[in-house]
């Protein structure tokens, strides 16, 4: 099975791209990587959306926890491509402003 | 009425793909949703505004039954019959596994910040905002019925007046 997500690591951001559905089986992968940037102190973080394709509440809380790292340590998160699905969520969710989507 | 679609699947996250795709078949019959990709029937997308709700609904509830009635153990069955009818699809799942209390879910923040953001607690939410109706009897066996109606305009769009 393809990898859900794809980093890439500049000195200046780092780049995630999420892909095919984001959920309770596939949120678990994720959340490893996702405590590694946490940990790196990024300064900036975009989160690509576009190729996602399913979302759910796991999911999304894999998310909210990058979100909430990334801040924590003073650096700001970005994310960018949500549609379909996935933006009905968040939208549903109310955390589409949150993440300016 | 047709009979129901029925579908008996272990009560584990291991057989939810299974479920969430027929589901997303039967979502599809109501609504008469195109494929964007007719060349790839395994593609995950769901783009329709009636299939988004259902798939984003049923998929909660089914993470519902696994975790929390059967623990994420191999411990029981979901028993799931849908009912397509031309203005609305019904889903009824059935598990025999813990109860749990529905009215004890939080709702989320009324205000939603940084700090507020949840990390847990939203697939009742999603699956309740996103359906027009949903129950949940307690048991055993516990009982979860899902409905979502089709829009009388897209019902009439579709020849459905």
């Amino acid at each position: 099975m393809a990898s859900p997500y794809e980093v890439q690591r500049t000195d200046a951001e780092t780049k995630l791209a999420v892909r095919g559905s984001l959920d309770i089986n596939t949120a678990p992968q994720l959340a490893e990587e996702i405590d590694k940037i946490i940990a790196s102190k990024p300064k900036k973080v975009t989160v690509d959306l576009a190729g996602l394709d399913l979302i759910d509440s796991s999911g999304v809380a894999a998310l909210v926890k990058l979100y909430k790292g990334v801040r924590s340590s003073g650096g700001a998160l970005a994310m960018i491509g949500a549609r379909d699905q996935p933006l009905e969520i968040f939208k549903l969710l109310r955390m589409d402003k949150v993440f300016n989507l | 009425m047709a009979a129901p679609i029925r579908l008996i699947v272990p009560g584990t996250l291991r057989y939810r793909a299974i479920a969430v795709r027929l589901v997303a078949e039967s979502a599809r019959l109501v609504s008469q949703s195109a494929r964007q990709d007719p060349k790839n029937p395994l593609a995950n997308e769901v783009r329709d505004p009636f299939d988004t709700a259902v798939v984003s609904a049923f998929a909660e509830i089914f993470n519902n039954v696994a975790v929390h009635a059967y623990k994420r153990r191999d411990a029981g069955a979901i028993e799931i019959a849908i009912t397509p009818s031309d203005r609305e699809l019904l889903i009824e799942l059935t598990d025999h596994g813990d109860p749990f209390d529905i009215d004890e879910v939080a709702p989320l923040p009324a205000e939603l910040d940084e700090t507020t953001l949840p990390e847990g607690g939203m697939g009742i939410h999603i699956a309740k905002t996103m359906l027009d109706e949903m129950t949940y009897e307690p048991g055993p066996p516990n009982q979860w019925r899902l409905r979502k109606v089709l829009p009388a305009t897209r019902a009439v769009s579709n020849g459905r007046s």
